[in-house]
């Protein structure tokens, strides 16, 4: 993975994005979701900032065990 | 032969020049590699090996070279640990050898060692355990390691070069050309990475034809058509590495770290073909110099006119050794027998039989399942003890000068293995080649374990159609170029040679790391018996080379220790980088100031004129005092506050974070975003806001002005600026997704003067042009309004920081130095950071000292803001027990219990009983000129109450000082002054 899509911008350079953090799992607690984080070994589901570029939020779907990206969709919406 | 200027070879020009070798001058040709020119002169002896010192001559003509690394140049500018091999000549390079103290010849270490073979695996760790091995440890390591480094670095500096192509192919060679011919013609932009200066790989020495011509000629034709299509060729350039479909590649030019680049490529297909790499064989004193690979006898030859040997002795495990050695003898070399593992009959090839034959009758011994037991020899080899494979029966000595080995072939696997693809062990060749491998990768020719020129063309030809094809060319299959090459290896697998366990110290298995037979069965008996665990115990396939000589030989000889195949011991993971690249490289321009950002104000160049020192906080230069550098900063500091303090001064606020929050839904944005709720906020308003991260600790602090019902600007402090925007931007997206708010930072888009002192409004009505409702001299305390100035719209906000009547000025930028012009002129004085500070401290107002990111509301005090029943982010969290234990920190003021003591920020807080325990610390404090006395702010427990005394301990600065706690607001508690 050194290169992200953005939905906006297109295959983009590792080093535009920065990473906030792990999405939390849903529901909860405040404490949990606040500190509990999914960690699945095939499947991490993290909120990244397209920080050197358009600067949009994203939420990108990703495989720790094979470094794959499998989806890159913008947060907010519909989806959340 | 070997004089400077008769020797003949493919990589020499005409040009004789000298260089320097541990203090002596040597006669080169152009051309010449270190290696090659040490060698032609007669220099045999190249290094001292890493532990226990063995003289050691140069073994490869590669990089994979273990044992000739040399030191360039001086001790203030050197480069440790280039491969004399790979190290192209310049006149007047001052080398040097490593490892040997105080010279190569006599070295003390060696001596201490004499008796060879003390130091086992671990022989440091299990000697030197008492008291501790820390204490050994810095002796240790100052014998151990590989050169040094320099002084100081003045290489020049590299460059980065980031590029795309459709097919990237590693390796130079006859199969990576040929597929790189095929992928061309099918119109892909193709880009070759060699190591080499030239193109061709093992096809320089081999006797070879293709299309109806000799090698060389096919190469040249083929590197014109390469150019003519538009291919590009980086010469001296290594595939160090890559990930996730990025490739990196790393030019060396001349092997000497110099002008490096270090190339980012990403191609749409990456096809391996960096051959393979020739293994020795282990045999006892195998590390003697004059021992080398068979392979590099050949190229030290046919590149650089360099005969190595007198008479030698040809040991190998297949084919390969009769086609070299007739090669060797048409040279002129006297090849005394050739020691062959194989049984005659594993010789199947008429070509190779017909070779045989030819050598035989020229009086050439070949003998078969025999073995080199040992080397002879104490400087280097004279003789080689010859045996039955099986370790019985008659032993002979041949005498002879060199011994030139080849076990066969490790294909170059790293580029593949590096990025998570999977190896396969093919028993034909007695190596590991890729399996299952990343998309669009695809590896071919020697680096596949095909080593048969016809194969490989065959291979290569639909390796580069199929390259073109998934880069997106339509092309259709050509018939691959027709070749002759070597014959077939017919390789037969031989590690080792039968040896007494007294022995087996002295059989070499990975020459860099001095790891021996002996020493990887210690590792198998001691329970390291797993790849990676015998790795990292004896350091077998560690160093410059990355174990491309000793891993699968290694790997090999733990297998029969273990009594279990090849293939389930396997070899330890490759890592990146593939070959040493320079930290210098890596770094490209982001050295020195270009490092990082450095941020300047609009008022920069008027602060300099002022004669303000600037310093540096976070990525902003900013004015720390004005007046001479090296003068008593505390001093002018202190008369810059008190200047605020009885008359007025002006101080660059420009690096605030400023956002503007605009839209129907913004006042209900920002209600969620702040602690302190903004849609209360009058028009022309502004307030003091707390932001908190979703954990409940307080991020940042500011102001918010309420610029318009639907519009709104937000204050940031200076190094919260860039997080504060993108967090912001965050909760829209999250919470607010069909939300109508629009964020804009306008950081730069406003200059912010401060305008602060009794006297400051006087100053400030006169230059202002004034239209506006309300007008300036109205505004209250945190009021603000729009006037004019030098035709220039300005906002005028009556907010303090200094605890003084005050007004933040936010002005075009343009316009900042002619408006601190105008206020300066109207008596106003310029003060720096340093006062700002002092002035802050003296009314207890917070900085990042204290919203460190670990203190709560209820620890700065903040519980006054939280009344609302309202989410708001962090609000979730605000009640978890234990942000209300007695345990939490309180923030309090602090002042010298004898009213004259110092302390500084930093130091930590003990009671006056139990000095072992801190309760607290200090997080800013000042000399403050208005009390005359050191005050300071300070998060303490929360059952330390007012008035109380305590220690503040400060052992490497000012010792213990006791202090008395005291209210936060130091100076002029009620606030009047700047409420006036």
């Amino acid at each position: 993975m050194t290169q992200l899509v953005c939905p906006f911008c297109g295959p983009r350079e590792l080093h535009e994005f920065e990473f906030r953090k792990t999405a939390a799992s849903a529901g909860g607690t405040p404490v949990e979701r606040v500190y509990l984080r999914v960690d699945h070994p095939d499947l991490s589901i993290e909120h990244w900032h397209h920080v050197r570029g358009c600067r949009t939020w994203l939420v990108i779907e990703r495989n720790p065990s094979t470094d794959a990206i499998c989806r890159v969709r913008l947060l907010g919406g519909d989806a959340e | 032969m070997n004089s400077t200027t008769s020797r003949r070879g493919l990589r020499l020009g005409e040009g004789t020049f000298s260089f320097n070798f541990d203090g002596r001058r040597y006669q080169a040709r152009e051309g010449d590699t270190a290696a090659s020119a040490l060698l032609a002169n007669g220099v045999r002896l190249m290094g001292r090996s890493i532990k226990a010192r063995r003289r050691r001559g140069v073994l490869t003509a590669g990089p994979e070279e273990p044992n000739a690394l040399l030191t360039v140049g001086d001790s203030f500018n050197c480069i440790p640990n280039v491969a004399a091999p790979q190290l192209v000549l310049r006149a007047g390079l001052l080398l040097r050898s490593q490892n040997r103290w105080p010279s190569l010849k006599f070295d003390v270490a060696s001596v201490l060692q004499a008796g060879g073979g003390i130091l086992g695996a671990g022989f440091y760790y299990k000697t030197f355990m008492w008291p501790s091995w820390h204490t050994y440890e810095p002796l240790i390591r100052r014998l151990a390691g590989l050169g040094s480094a320099p002084a100081a670095c003045t290489l020049p500096q590299a460059s980065i070069e980031n590029f795309s192509c459709d097919v990237l192919i590693g390796g130079g060679g006859v199969a990576g050309l040929t597929a790189a011919r095929a992928a061309t013609r099918a119109g892909a932009r193709v880009v070759v990475c060699e190591r080499e200066p030239c193109l061709g790989g093992e096809i320089e020495f081999e006797d070879a034809r293709i299309e109806g011509t000799g090698a060389l000629a096919w190469l040249r034709e083929l590197a014109v058509e390469l150019n003519s299509r538009g291919a590009r060729l980086l010469f001296e350039t290594t595939v160090v590495g890559g990930r996730g479909g990025e490739v990196i590649a790393h030019a060396e030019p001349g092997g000497l770290a110099g002008a490096n680049t270090l190339y980012r490529i990403r191609p749409r297909v990456f096809v391996v073909a960096m051959g393979a790499t020739e293994r020795p064989l282990t045999f006892v004193d195998n590390d003697l110099p004059g021992v080398m690979l068979l392979s590099a006898a050949e190229r030290y030859g046919v590149r650089y006119g360099v005969r190595i040997a007198k008479r030698t002795v040809i040991f190998a495990n297949h084919n390969r050794a009769y086609a070299a050695a007739t090669r060797l003898a048409a040279a002129g070399m006297q090849i005394c027998a050739i020691v062959d593992t194989r049984p005659e009959s594993a010789i199947t090839e008429a070509r190779v039989a017909a070779l045989r034959e030819q050598l035989v009758r020229s009086g050439i011994e070949c003998l078969y399942e025999q073995t080199v037991i040992a080397a002879r020899g104490r400087a280097g080899v004279t003789a080689a003890e010859v045996g039955s494979i099986t370790g019985t029966g008659h032993v002979r000595v041949i005498e002879c000068d060199t011994i030139l080995m080849s076990g066969g072939w490790t294909p170059v696997t790293h580029a593949g293995q590096q990025e998570g693809g999977t190896r396969r062990y093919v028993p034909d060749i007695a190596a590991f080649v890729a399996d299952r491998q990343p998309d669009a990768r695809m590896t071919v020719g020697a680096a596949n374990g095909v080593f048969e020129l016809s194969a490989i063309c065959h291979e290569a030809q639909a390796i580069g159609e199929r390259a073109a094809r998934l880069a997106g060319q339509a092309c259709s299959p050509v018939p691959p170029p027709k070749a002759q090459g070597d014959p077939a290896p017919e390789l037969r697998p031989f590690w080792r040679s039968p040896a007494p366990r007294a022995a087996e110290k002295r059989q070499f298995v990975d020459f860099q790391n001095d790891v021996t037979v002996a020493d990887l069965r210690s590792a198998v008996e001691e329970g390291f018996y797993e790849i990676e665990h015998a790795k990292r115990y004896t350091a077998l396939g560690f160093g410059t080379d990355q174990g491309r000589l000793s891993g699968v030989l290694g790997a090999a000889i733990i297998a029969e220790l273990r009594g279990e195949p090849l293939d389930r011991v396997g070899t330890s993971r490759l890592r990146q980088p593939f070959h040493p690249v320079t930290l210098k490289s890596l770094a490209g321009l982001r050295t020195g100031a270009a490092l990082r950002v450095t941020r300047r104000t609009p008022l920069h160049k008027w602060h300099l004129a002022q004669g303000g020192v600037m310093g540096p906080t976070g990525l902003w230069m900013r004015p720390m005092h004005y007046g001479k550098a090296g003068a008593d900063v505390a001093r002018i500091s202190a008369l810059e506050a008190t200047a605020v303090r009885t008359t007025g001064g002006i101080s660059d606020a420009s690096t605030l974070g400023k956002i503007e929050i605009a839209g129907p839904d913004a006042a209900a944005f920002l209600d969620y975003l702040y602690m302190t709720p903004a849609s209360s906020l009058k028009v022309g308003r502004s307030r003091y806001a707390v932001n908190l991260r979703e954990d409940g600790m307080v991020l940042d602090d500011g102001l918010l002005l309420r610029m318009g019902s639907d519009r709104f600007r937000a204050t940031t402090s200076t190094g919260h600026a860039e997080e504060m925007l993108a967090h912001f931007e965050y909760y829209r997206a999250l919470e607010f997704g069909t939300a109508q708010v629009v964020i804009s930072d306008v950081t730069d888009a406003w200059a912010v003067i401060v305008v602060a002192g009794p006297k400051s409004r006087e100053a400030l009505l006169p230059i202002l042009e004034d239209p506006s409702r309300p007008p300036v001299a109205a505004l209250q305390h945190m009021d603000f309004t729009m006037a004019r100035f030098a035709g220039a719209e300005l906002l005028v906000l009556r907010a303090s920081f200094s605890g003084e009547l005050a007004c933040e000025l936010h002005c075009p930028p343009d316009s900042a130095a002619s408006l601190a012009d105008a206020l300066v002129g109207a008596g106003m004085k310029p003060y720096g950071l340093e006062a700002l500070d002092i002035l802050r401290v003296e009314k207890g107002y917070l900085t990042h000292a204290e919203l460190s990111g670990q203190t709560t509301p209820y620890d700065l005090g903040m519980e006054g803001f939280l009344k609302r029943k309202d989410r708001f982010v962090g609000s979730d969290l605000l009640d978890r027990p234990a942000f209300h234990e007695e345990s939490r920190p309180r923030l309090v003021g602090v002042r010298a219990a004898n009213g004259h003591a110092a302390f500084l920020a930093g130091a930590q807080l003990v009671g006056r009983e139990d000095r072992n325990h801190p309760c607290g610390y200090i997080t800013s404090s000042a000399l403050s000129p208005a009390l005359g006395e050191y005050i300071g702010l300070a998060l303490v427990a929360r059952s330390i109450g007012e008035g109380a005394e305590i220690i503040a301990r400060d052992p490497l600065r000012l010792g213990d000082t006791t202090v008395r706690i005291a209210p936060i607001v130091h100076f002029d508690p009620s606030g009047e002054r700047m409420r006036r």
